[in-house]
């Protein structure tokens, strides 16, 4: 803190209420990174245990939907170190795109088991309604002072679902100066993952193979015979267009950031990351319809997508404390060698209703361009590319984030937070001809979600 | 100097619990918890009046082995400090800033020239004058581990220490028990919940030097008050009464100051600090608490 004189800001007894927290080691009325200036002065305590618990609903509109439930809990130990360990459970359920372009008519997919087949109604986006997984995710963090001026931090973490496994590492080094009023930090992480998806992974730009075996046929295993042979041919045609049961990605990601306590009231951070992976990065259940000159689908060819991506970004965030409210705003810039550059802009405002809850309205905007390989479709004129994929969220789109959160002090000192939130994506064309009946049929359908989340810290 | 009275604790029971007085910062002090149980007041008693005597030993400028003594006696030269030094200091900055320098804990020095026993005694300009040479927080340095105080400055945390104990003690008991009780020191007090489900303390609110005055009842649910002033310590000449409230940028008196302000504040320092600054603007006193929508009451 410099000793220059500085007009009083004409809240005192906010300023006071900050210096007072400060002091005391009591909890600020504005939880930010900048209080971590404020050393407790009862530091050398053992705290207790502090728990976190959130339940999150997200369901998009005739897709996707998921429930989430997160219990995260804190401990402060006598030399100042922190544990924090974090459950993360969470199922999906629904349908989620193929790729594959609505058509005039009806069209049949095989589901991604090979075992069975679904249909998708003239007209609309095919989906696939296999989509159903849970999760589980366990992270654990180690921080703690590591000389004068310097805190490390280390962590692992673990996912698991049915087809899916990632495990990482990660180490944070961050050094204080200017009397703690500037922070600047760096941060390695390292995550392994290993996907070993239903039916396995697809060679690329494979035709899609017929079912073989059709769950819904209950009878055809008693039948025996005749059908015992073709589901065994079925099950060939189908394995030719495996490449593996399963393959891996790794990601390295090196992040620099930036701190600085502007004054008691403001504080901003700077990030700068780069991230390079490197691997099985297609998503296997993926496809792109193959279609004639009068657009009709003739083929559906699993996508393809490079080994290595390399994306890199930047970050600013800045909160300002007016005399009531807390203003939150952010900038990210994205871009990859993906030629994917996208631009977020994220911003909230925190007003107390009272001394004891808040509302804290969300707006957030997010633009992207599309990956250099994106396309909606192949065309049958054109030779097959190198890399292709009709993944809409590697495609060009916008997307906008409308919410409002609730919270509450309770009478016991914990708090109860609710929030509800709007989310609608716009996929656009990026410069694509849709030659005959696909020119007919929505190519590029926005998605919408409702978000809710519940969370309650004791 | 003043000499310390004997450091002991006496339990009384009352109506619904246990009072414990002690004395400590030239104060007589007292907890009061609601609680039949006995042998827990006693403990209670005995955590808190060793939390506020340890500060006083600590910071006060009377005891020898102080730290605040030792930062007087420094000559200069810079000293190391723990987190706790640190954090006060800190806070005394910010009240410094907050202020824009009027409340400054360098401003001791005044004593020597500025004596509010009644008189009319004022000094003369040039000594006050003289003093402010030696008065200034901006010519101290310090930081987390160190403080540098020029030769010939004081510091002196009068003006928070006693309401830092009363945060203090009320942290260390909440610590230790979840009972409603209420820590008061001389006046500065503090409360952690009412007393029963609703029923807010009684405290009685002594105004030092107000002899023809009753105590003032005020109900407390949970919170601090704090009090500023002093009607005994002033200066009366030529018709102008001077206050003890000395503005440490001119050494001179706060004019037209009310004689006492107590003030609500979810903790101790924040009221303590919060009546002093209110002092400090003078005829304006109750207007700038009144703006910042700050509970108080102030005898004129």
């Amino acid at each position: 803190m410099q000793l220059t004189h500085k007009k009083a800001p004409i809240n005192i007894k906010a300023a006071l209420t900050i210096a007072t927290s400060a002091l005391l080691g009591t909890l600020p009325v504005i939880a930010n990174a900048a209080d971590d200036t404020m050393t407790p002065a009862k530091a050398q305590q053992e705290s207790s245990w502090d728990f976190e618990s959130a339940f999150l609903y997200y369901s998009e509109s005739d897709r996707v939907s998921a429930a989430e439930a997160v219990i995260s809990a804190q401990k402060t130990l006598e030399n100042e170190a922190v544990l924090n360990l974090k459950l993360t459970i969470d199922s999906l359920t629904g349908a989620s795109a193929t790729g594959a372009a609505a058509q005039p008519n009806v069209q049949t997919f095989t589901r991604p088991s090979g075992k069975g087949s679904y249909q998708t109604q003239a007209g609309k986006t095919p989906l696939d309604d296999t989509f159903k997984d849970t999760r589980v995710q366990l992270n654990a963090q180690w921080t703690q002072p590591l000389a004068e001026k310097y805190t490390g931090s280390a962590g692992v973490h673990i996912s698991k679902e049915y087809d899916y496994l990632s495990l990482g590492v990660n180490g944070n080094l961050a050094y204080d100066f200017n009397n703690k009023n500037s922070t600047f930090s760096v941060g390695l992480s390292y995550f392994q993952d290993t996907f070993e998806p239903e039916g396995g992974i697809p060679l690329a730009f494979a035709s899609m193979p017929l079912a073989y075996d059709n769950d819904d046929d209950e009878y055809s295993i008693d039948e025996g015979g005749e059908d015992e042979t073709v589901n065994s041919a079925g099950k060939t045609a189908f394995n030719a267009t495996r490449r593996t049961d399963s393959d891996n990605k790794t990601t390295a990601d090196i992040m620099f950031g930036f701190t600085q306590v502007i004054n008691r009231r403001m504080i901003t951070q700077f990030n700068y990351s780069y991230s390079k992976v490197d691997g099985y990065l297609n998503d296997p259940f993926k496809m792109l319809s193959l279609v004639n000159s009068e657009g009709i689908a003739q083929d559906y060819l699993y996508e393809n997508r490079p080994n290595s991506r390399v994306k890199q970004s930047v970050f600013a965030q800045t909160k300002y404390h007016f005399e009531q409210n807390v203003i939150d705003i952010s900038y990210r810039y994205m871009w990859d060698d993906w030629a994917i550059d996208s631009h977020t802009i994220d911003s909230r405002l925190r007003i107390p209703l009272s001394g004891q809850s808040y509302i804290e309205p969300h707006i957030r905007f997010y633009q992207q361009s599309a990956a250099d390989f994106y396309q909606p479709f192949l065309a049958q004129s054109n030779a097959i590319p190198g890399f292709a994929s009709a993944d809409y969220r590697i495609g060009e789109m916008s997307a906008y984030t409308l919410g409002v959160k609730y919270g509450m002090k309770l009478s016991d000192g914990n708090d109860l937070s609710f929030r509800l939130e709007y989310y609608r994506q716009d996929p656009k064309n990026s410069g694509y001809q849709a030659p005959g009946a696909l020119a007919e049929v929505e190519l590029y359908e926005s998605v919408e979600a409702i978000i809710a989340q519940v969370s309650y810290s004791f | 100097m003043k000499k310390n009275p004997i450091r002991q604790l006496e339990i009384t029971a009352t109506d619904d619990g246990y009072c414990l007085r002690f004395y400590a910062m030239a104060s007589p002090c007292e907890v009061l918890v609601a609680s039949k149980d006995n042998q827990l007041a006693l403990t209670l008693g005995e955590l808190i009046a060793d939390e506020v005597w340890r500060i006083e030993d600590k910071y006060s400028r009377y005891q020898a082995t102080s730290v605040c003594t030792a930062i007087n006696n420094s000559g200069g030269q810079a000293l190391a400090i723990d987190q706790e030094t640190y954090l006060l200091l800190n806070f005394a900055d910010t009240c410094y800033q907050l202020s824009d320098g009027v409340f400054d804990i360098t401003s001791g020095v005044l004593r020597q020239v500025w004596q509010f026993d009644g008189s009319d005694n004022i000094p003369r300009g040039i000594d006050v004058q003289k003093s402010l040479e030696n008065i200034g927080w901006h010519k101290v340095v310090f930081d987390e581990h160190q403080i540098i105080m020029p030769n010939h400055m004081e510091i002196d945390f009068g003006g928070i220490g006693k309401e830092y104990a009363v945060d203090r003690a009320m942290i260390i008991a909440n610590e230790f028990t979840q009972l409603p009780l209420l820590v008061n020191l001389g006046g500065d007090l503090a409360a952690n919940k009412p007393r029963k489900n609703n029923v807010p303390w009684q405290v009685g609110i002594e105004h030092p030097g107000f002899i023809e005055r009753k105590p003032m009842v005020v109900s407390l649910l949970k919170g601090a008050l704090a009090t500023s002033g002093d009607a005994k310590r002033f200066l009366f000449k030529d018709n102008v009464r001077y206050s003890h409230i000395l503005n440490a940028k001119t050494g001179w008196p706060v004019v037209q100051a009310p004689r006492s302000i107590t003030v609500v504040a979810p903790q101790c320092i924040q009221a303590g600090i919060l009546a002093t600054l209110a002092l400090m603007q003078g005829p304006q006193a109750e207007g700038f608490l009144t703006e910042q929508e700050i509970k108080f009451w102030a005898i004129r």
